[in-house]
């Protein structure tokens, strides 16, 4: 089965789609953000409503070698709650911003969570035996009357059905001024850094009480202000470099070795802007929605509104790769622009081996990039392909002049389908796409 | 090209409006790419604009036409009611402001509001009061320790979210 090989060479099929069916979405059901553990055994989705639902992998089933396992729902709780800052008369959304897994030591998994202001450390337990037969206590927990008590009995565990149990085990609260767009868990599993528009902290992941400020772009008078921070991530294997990526297009990557308050960067990742794509909205598309390392570390991705681009960290000036993921978008920025969709902030994933990376775009479209073999595909998250095993088709838009047959024109898309959050699995050819309220399940045709 | 440059800074600026009333506060990130994109289109229009009235100068005397004249008046409006927002800092200024909102109806009145940007507003009296204020708050907001080797030399004074440049595009107007 591999680590995730060529987009291209593999088919996908559809497995499964989680959420319910219906068109009219319910506000707290849009799902926020997805993210699959470190094994991929676990797939981890939260939604606006504040509410973090967990998927397990079925151990998969030997005598169908065909029937690939299956995501479960495997816990489902309440992660934030709308919360009022007094002070500044403002309402604190409980949307689920971001999941980040911790790698397992040992039963109990454990992931941090966060919505505009506070972060969680949540406990996912199993729990499988409950001690039965105790000598002092009914069954039920009453007391038994100590005269009745004739014998000593120890109590022995029994298997009961199993439980899953979520406990907040930390909240960092009160580290963030501005709205919190990225967390990252550390390669030393000992700290994690959160982003907000300004400003970057490091924390403890055992202290929640204080937190130390590594990044801060605030100017000194806010009429200044230029850029503000959209993404941030710890290197995969250096425990002292992160980068952060900017409204402007830029990154930084910085090496707290260098210095306690990492200000000034290390490497700054910048391509010159392209003079004859220059619009009024040339800043709002060149801000760049996310950035997500490879898994070796070498390499980064950013994603923009209409491009892709993968950097050699040893390469500052320009990217090496660059993909367009909706470029018939270009002419109708004024349009999306009117319709807020210009604001939309699309998410990235790399495969496990990191020769394919994948995007979403419009219309329930998401877009396989293969780096290797330098091609692309579009594919559809829809209810009309959801039979078992249903291998996927590619999908073409047609940007102007004759609409081929199965083609479809940039006016018929539908803005109001996005996929915004995917993830992959890191090891199979398993993905995880997030349509509005839906997540879909594709997995490798295995022949 | 100045007629879009017009449409854009109009869609701009009400965008900028209801932005205020988003649910979870003020996106720093959304105001400050309206704000860039209104300055742009705005640049764009008054160059046209500029290029227009220097043509047409001994034709007729300039007469703004009532789309800029209303376009002149929600930018206008947009920074004192944004004011409320900035309670924690400035408790004086919103009441003002408010209260102009409520007394001043007719369209010179509010032409002659003075208020472009917060220092120009910021009476001799209060500055004491202010910064006291400041201090508390902000102190109060951060109930978590935050470590810094650098110790406050990136200004957390004005800790406001509706601090981002739309008074500074405006002024210009």
């Amino acid at each position: 089965m591999g680590a995730g090989g060529g987009g291209n060479d593999v088919q996908w099929c559809f497995s499964q789609v989680k959420g319910a069916i219906d068109d009219d979405v319910a506000e707290a059901d849009i799902i926020s953000t997805v993210e699959f553990n470190h094994s991929g055994e676990l797939l981890a989705t939260g939604d606006k409503g504040g509410r973090v639902v967990i998927f397990q992998q079925e151990t998969e089933n030997k005598s169908q070698p065909q029937c690939r396992s299956e995501y479960n729902v495997y816990s489902t709780f309440q992660s934030h709650e709308p919360e009022f800052d007094y002070l500044k008369s403002l309402e604190i959304e409980e949307k689920i911003n971001k999941i980040r897994w911790l790698p397992q030591k040992n039963a109990a998994q454990f992931l941090l969570s966060t919505n505009d202001k506070t972060i969680k450390l949540w406990k996912i337990s199993e729990r499988d035996k409950r001690p039965e037969g105790y000598n002092l206590k009914e069954e039920d927990g009453r007391y038994r009357d100590a005269a009745t008590i004739t014998t000593l009995r120890v109590p022995v565990f029994r298997p009961m059905d199993l439980m899953v149990e979520a406990s907040p085990r930390r909240v960092f609260v009160n580290g963030h001024t501005y709205h919190i767009n990225s967390i990252s868990v550390n390669s030393d599993n000992e700290t994690y850094l959160s982003a907000d528009d300004l400003r970057i902290n490091l924390w403890h992941l055992e202290i929640t009480d204080r937190s130390f400020n590594v990044v801060d772009i605030k100017p000194a008078n806010m009429e200044e202000l230029t850029e503000v921070i959209t993404a941030a991530e710890f290197h995969p294997h250096q425990c002292n470099t992160f980068v952060y990526s900017s409204s402007k297009g830029t990154i930084r990557l910085c090496d707290m070795r260098a210095s306690a308050l990492c200000d000034k960067h290390s490497k700054l990742f910048e391509e010159p802007e392209d003079p004859s794509n220059r619009s009024f909205f040339s800043e709002i598309i060149s801000s760049i929605s996310d950035v997500k390392f490879s898994h070796n570390g070498r390499y980064m991705m950013t994603r923009d509104y209409l491009s892709v681009k993968i950097w050699d960290l040893n390469m500052e000036n320009r990217p090496v790769e660059t993909y367009q993921v909706h470029e018939y978008l270009r002419s109708k920025l004024c349009s999306l622009y009117e319709n807020d969709c210009i604001f939309d902030k699309f998410e990235c994933c790399w495969n496990g081996n990191d020769s394919v990376v994948m995007t979403g775009s419009y219309n329930n479209f998401f877009r396989m990039l293969d780096r290797s073999q330098r091609r692309d595909v579009t594919l559809e998250a829809s209810r009309e392909s959801c039979k078992a095993r249903q291998v996927l088709k590619p999908r073409r838009v047609c940007a102007g002049g004759k609409r081929k047959k199965d083609e479809i024109s940039v006016d018929s898309l539908d803005f109001n389908k996005k996929i915004l959050h995917t993830a992959w699995h890191p090891q199979e050819n398993i993905i995880a796409v997030a349509t509005t309220n839906n997540l879909y399940i594709f997995q490798e045709k295995v022949n | 090209m100045d007629v879009e440059a017009k449409r854009i800074m109009a869609l701009s600026i009400s965008k900028l409006y209801s932005l205020r009333t988003q649910r979870g506060g003020l996106s720093l990130h959304r105001g400050l790419l309206l704000s860039m994109t209104m300055r742009a289109a705005r640049d764009i229009y008054h160059t046209a604009q500029l290029l227009r009235d220097a043509e047409e100068e001994q034709v007729v005397p300039c007469v703004p036409d009532a789309a800029i004249e209303e376009l002149m008046e929600i930018s206008k409006d947009s920074p004192q009611t944004s004011t409320p927002k900035e309670v924690a800092m400035k408790p004086q200024e919103p009441k003002e402001t408010l209260e102009d909102d409520k007394e001043n109806r007719c369209a010179s009145e509010r032409h002659s509001r003075k208020r472009r940007c917060k220092t120009a507003v910021e009476p001799d009296f209060l500055p004491l009061k202010e910064a006291k204020m400041d201090t508390d708050e902000e102190k109060q907001h951060l109930q978590g320790e935050v470590l810094r080797t650098n110790n406050g030399n990136s200004c957390r004074q004005a800790e406001t979210l509706t601090a981002f440049p739309t008074n500074r595009a405006i002024v210009a107007c």
